[in-house]
């Protein structure tokens, strides 16, 4: 006790700076030890949770996959599957059981398709499960309504078209991400429409997502896409382009004509790749003109475009350009000069002083 | 040893492949599942078996090369079917190519399935 | 000099030293609570992406993955059939054997069935000459791998080659013994193509420690806490940097440096500024500098990512003697790279690079060793004047020893709750028992080998060139 009355004096007698740096040092002790025991326990109950997870996991995948043999060949849900049913709709009710469930008919239905995936799908609406998604849209945190949305893509729910189409302009990226891609998944080209109004970028993933999606699909009626590509949208500009390539739209080459002249490189770029893919004659006149006043990108693309179409008629340009700075063009420039012309190309051959057209030569020579 | 004829599956996404294996076992044959390329080799060395379905993507070795290891290596003939979520014209190109005898793309129909292992397994 | 002025300019002293301690803590909580936002918008955000779908597309971007190797003959065909077997579509390998002595390059012919061909480099950043020439398979299966080999020029020089080889729009530079996950590459590439108004020029990983870990064939297995204090205490050291530090930078848009062991370029602009830097042993963090200054000076809107997913997988160094060698060659390299870019620090042209990062860098990563050697000194002759007042100086080291233990753990329940790797029973305890001891076992020697740079990088030319060309890959130098 005596000790105790010591330590609070000596305390109490020193400057403030020491007081509150033994008191800092003491709240630190207490937040340590808090945090220790709230760490293991944190292991643990993580550790818990992976063993149920497996274990509902494996009975989860009997379970389907027993359903899914249960059927009698009919559109009639057979007794076997009824009770396997029931069963799932008491476990459904459970968060975490119903994302297990989830994971795994998600796994199986991205992979298989035809009658089994189906009856996957059928699985989820007798189960309920539908029904927690849907109530996900309405949702206030973005997650939430992303993840319902992906989910009702997934199981191909089509009645929740009307809810979703809300959420193209949705504020948050990844919701309106989600719903993109539900009308695509779900509506093939027709799902696109909303291209026709739309005033937020499509970026780089959300095209080649989209892409995808629309290349499982054989047989569409691909849709106009004329009004796309003279969208004052850039990025759906760029989309459509992807989508001409694709789909071989030979019929909007007039319009690829005047985005050669579009104010955003990237798009300029872009046409000159689908006239190449096109193997298009008709817009070398024009890029010729241009050429000296045109980014390095679009040069580099058009002589990628010579390389394919290049006649007689273009042997001149081509002569101008052997001595070009950039490499990738004064390859391409050899090469073609070399396929239509042989005796000029040999004549430059000789007569260079430049080593890098030397190695060039060789190159071309020994391949 | 019993009559029925042996299949290895090579597919790293276990839900599909008990789907697969109660399906063929339905079917009147023995499955044996790898997870990965290597386990399959593994299985194909040790078996023999009358048929490989394979996938393409695959932890370290992949489906090709197990149809490279099968047709170049062991110099066995057994038919191969491939299957893969890169369905594009490359993939199914270089499976021809080093051997592979029927190729699906993924989403596939596990009656589809069946019916192309039937046919190859028929001859 | 009376007294007075002598008192007062001690009080000058312990104010400046509470000053910078008092920043120092600041700092670190402002950098771990902006992380843990980070990390948790990254890992819901990534919740609903379905990498598997830009695999196979045809219009994914092409990635190069260039991994140089010196001698690395032991390993070289496990480790490069673990890079082939990566779960992307559009991609290739292109292994730059860096002149090594050993027979990597006769041991890759014959495992790949590779032949020589020919094929015209385009060097646009120069490099040594090549040596046997350009190698590629003539098995389908292996077309993706291109081999190079070329004499010896540092890891440096192997990346500029590998640059300039490379058609690709992005390049992966890579240790070539480092585990890459199968789905690193899309994961990787994803902050390059979501974003829509600015360029990612850059985007670095996080590197997880894999002494321990059960490896069999290039595919990793099971994650173990490594046995070794060192080897724990590194991870301690990785997670704090990493999942507290970076990944604050990252959203501030203010990083500085990406692991030389992992990193996703854009190739035209690393091309565009000359490649990786040959001179310095700091290649990683200079080349990434560059590229900023760069973007800066074109004013272009840009952004260096990162990406906290465990996806690439390394061998920390499992002794003191190569730990020290290992930071040693980091300090020499962070000034280095300070030094070569001083026209930044402090320039308002340069904006929160050079008005926050380079101050950052230099006061809280270059100086920090020195300043924490000074107040040693001061304190050893306030010993020797027998001028201290052993409670006060005892409840000073208490409380910055509670902060660090304090630190350590929250950076511990960040990987917890993120992407608990660490799952076996024990190691969390184990955790916890390094957390307590780093500050007395682990801290000295990271200072010692601190001050050694500096010495080294002042007063030892010789070792700095020497180093150069010497320069191999060998598991445990591998850059942070």
């Amino acid at each position: 006790m005596i000790d105790l009355q010591y330590y609070t004096e000596y305390f109490w007698e020193l400057p403030i700076l020491i007081k509150v740096v033994w008191l800092i040092s003491g709240v630190l002790f207490v937040v340590i030890l808090a945090l220790i025991a709230y760490l293991k326990f944190l292991r643990s109950h993580l550790r818990e949770n992976e063993k149920t997870l497996k274990k509902y996991q494996k009975e989860y995948e009997e379970n389907l996959i027993n359903y899914l043999y249960a059927g009698d060949n009919e559109n009639e849900i057979s007794e076997a599957q009824r009770v396997l049913i029931n069963k799932m709709k008491i476990c459904v009710a459970d968060k975490f059981k119903r994302k297990i469930l989830i994971s795994v008919m998600s796994k199986l239905i991205n992979d298989i398709s035809g009658e089994m995936a189906h009856s996957i799908q059928k699985f989820y609406f007798e189960t309920g499960l539908v029904n927690y998604a849907l109530y996900k849209l309405k949702g206030r945190k973005w997650d939430v309504i992303a993840s319902g949305i992906k989910e009702l893509t997934q199981f191909e729910v089509k009645e929740a078209h009307n809810e979703i189409i809300k959420y193209v302009k949705h504020p948050n990226l990844e919701v309106r991400n989600e719903a993109q891609l539900y009308l695509v998944s779900l509506f093939q080209f027709k799902g696109l429409v909303f291209l026709d109004k739309l005033k937020t970028s499509l970026s780089e993933w959300a095209q080649i997502q989209l892409l995808e999606i629309l290349q499982k699909f054989d047989n569409q009626e691909i849709p106009n896409i004329r009004p796309w590509l003279q969208s004052k949208n850039n990025s759906v500009v760029q989309f459509s382009l992807k989508l001409v390539k694709i789909y071989n739209q030979f019929d909007v080459r007039d319009i690829l004509l005047e985005l050669l002249s579009h104010e955003n490189k990237e798009i300029r770029v872009d046409t000159i790749q689908v006239l190449n893919y096109f193997q298009d004659t008709e817009c070398k006149h024009f890029l010729k003109t241009k050429f000296n006043t045109s980014s390095e990108e679009e040069q580099i693309e058009f002589f990628r475009l010579l390389e394919i179409t290049a006649d007689t008629d273009d042997e001149v340009f081509i002569l101008e350009n052997v001595a070009h700075t950039n490499f990738k063009i004064k390859l391409a420039a050899l090469k073609i000069l070399k396929a239509i012309n042989l005796e000029i190309f040999n004549e430059v051959k000789l007569e260079t002083t430049d080593l890098q057209v030397v190695e060039i030569v060789k190159f071309i020579e020994a391949n | 040893m019993s009559s029925k004829k042996k299949i290895v599956l090579a597919e790293d996404n276990s839900t599909l492949s008990l789907l697969l294996k109660f399906r063929l076992e339905k079917e009147g044959y023995e499955i044996l599942i790898a997870e990965d390329g290597k386990k399959a080799i593994e299985l194909i060395e040790a078996h023999s078996p009358h048929l490989i379905l394979s996938d393409i993507m695959m932890p370290y070795i992949s489906g090709l090369e197990v149809i490279s290891h099968v047709r170049n290596k062991l110099k066995m003939q057994i038919p191969i079917i491939v299957f893969s979520a890169a369905g594009q014209e490359e993939m199914v190109l270089k499976a021809f190519n080093l051997g592979a005898n029927d190729f699906m793309g993924k989403p596939f129909s596990p009656n589809e399935l069946v019916i192309r292992v039937k046919r190859l397994l028929s001859f | 000099m009376d007294s007075s002025t002598v008192r007062i300019i001690l009080l000058i002293i312990h104010f400046l030293f509470l000053i910078y301690a008092f920043t120092v803590v600041v700092s670190y909580i402002f950098l771990a609570v902006i992380s843990a936002i980070e990390t948790s918008e990254y890992l819901k955000r990534n919740s609903f992406v379905n990498y598997s779908e830009i695999l196979s597309s045809t219009v994914s971007p092409s990635i190069s993955i260039i991994a140089p190797a010196y001698n690395e003959s032991l390993n070289i065909i496990e480790n490069v059939r673990s890079l082939l077997s990566s779960h992307y579509v559009n991609y290739d390998v292109i292994i730059v054997n860096d002149g090594s002595k050993d027979d990597s390059l006769e041991k890759l012919i014959e495992a790949y069935d590779l032949i020589e061909i020919n094929y015209l480099i385009n060097n646009q950043v120069k490099t040594k000459p090549l040596r046997r020439g350009v190698f590629k398979s003539t098995n389908p299966a292996f077309e993706k791998l291109i081999v190079v080999d070329k004499q010896n020029g540092g890891k440096a020089d192997a990346l500029n080659c590998g640059l300039n080889i490379s058609k690709s729009d992005y390049v992966a530079c890579i240790d070539v013994d480092c585990l890459l996950l199968e789905d690193a590459l899309q994961k990787m590439i994803k902050p390059f193509l979501e974003v829509t108004d600015i360029k990612v020029i850059a985007s670095g990983g996080v590197i997880r420690i894999a002494n321990s870990c059960i490896i069999k064939e290039g595919k990793l297995m099971d994650v173990n806490l490594p046995s070794k204090f060192i080897e724990i205490a590194q991870i301690l050291e990785y997670l704090r940097s990493f999942l507290l530090g970076r990944m604050a930078w990252s959203r501030l848009n203010g990083l500085l440096v990406i692991s030389g062991a992992f990193g996703v370029f854009d190739k035209k602009i690393a091309l565009e500024v000359g490649g990786y830097n040959t001179n310095t042993v700091g290649e990683d963090m200079e080349i990434i500098v560059r590229m900023r200054r760069y973007m800066e000076e074109k004013e272009e809107k840009y952004k260096v990512a990162y990406i906290p997913d465990p996806l690439c997988w390394t061998e920390a160094p499992d002794n003191y003697k190569i730990l020290i060698s290992q930071r040693n060659r980091w300090t020499r390299g962070t000034i280095e790279v300070l030094k070569l870019h001083r026209k930044i620090g402090f320039n308002p042209k340069y904006k929160l690079l050079g008005m926050l990062s380079y101050p950052y860098w230099f006061f809280y990563e270059r100086l920090a060793p020195i300043i924490e050697v000074i107040g040693i000194l001061y304190f050893l002759i306030l010993i020797a004047l027998q001028n201290v007042k052993w409670d006060y100086a005892f409840a000073f080291f208490l409380m910055a020893y509670l902060f660090s233990v304090t630190f350590t753990i929250i950076a511990i329940f960040s990987e917890e709750l993120s992407f608990h790797q660490y799952k076996k029973k024990g190691t969390g305890f184990r955790l916890i028992l390094v957390t307590l001891l780093e500050p007395f076992l682990l801290h000295p020697f990271i200072l010692y080998a601190a001050i050694r740079g500096n010495i080294d990088y002042y007063f030892n030319k010789k070792l700095k060139w020497g180093e150069m060309t010497r320069k191999g890959l060998s598991k445990t130098e591998t850059n942070k």
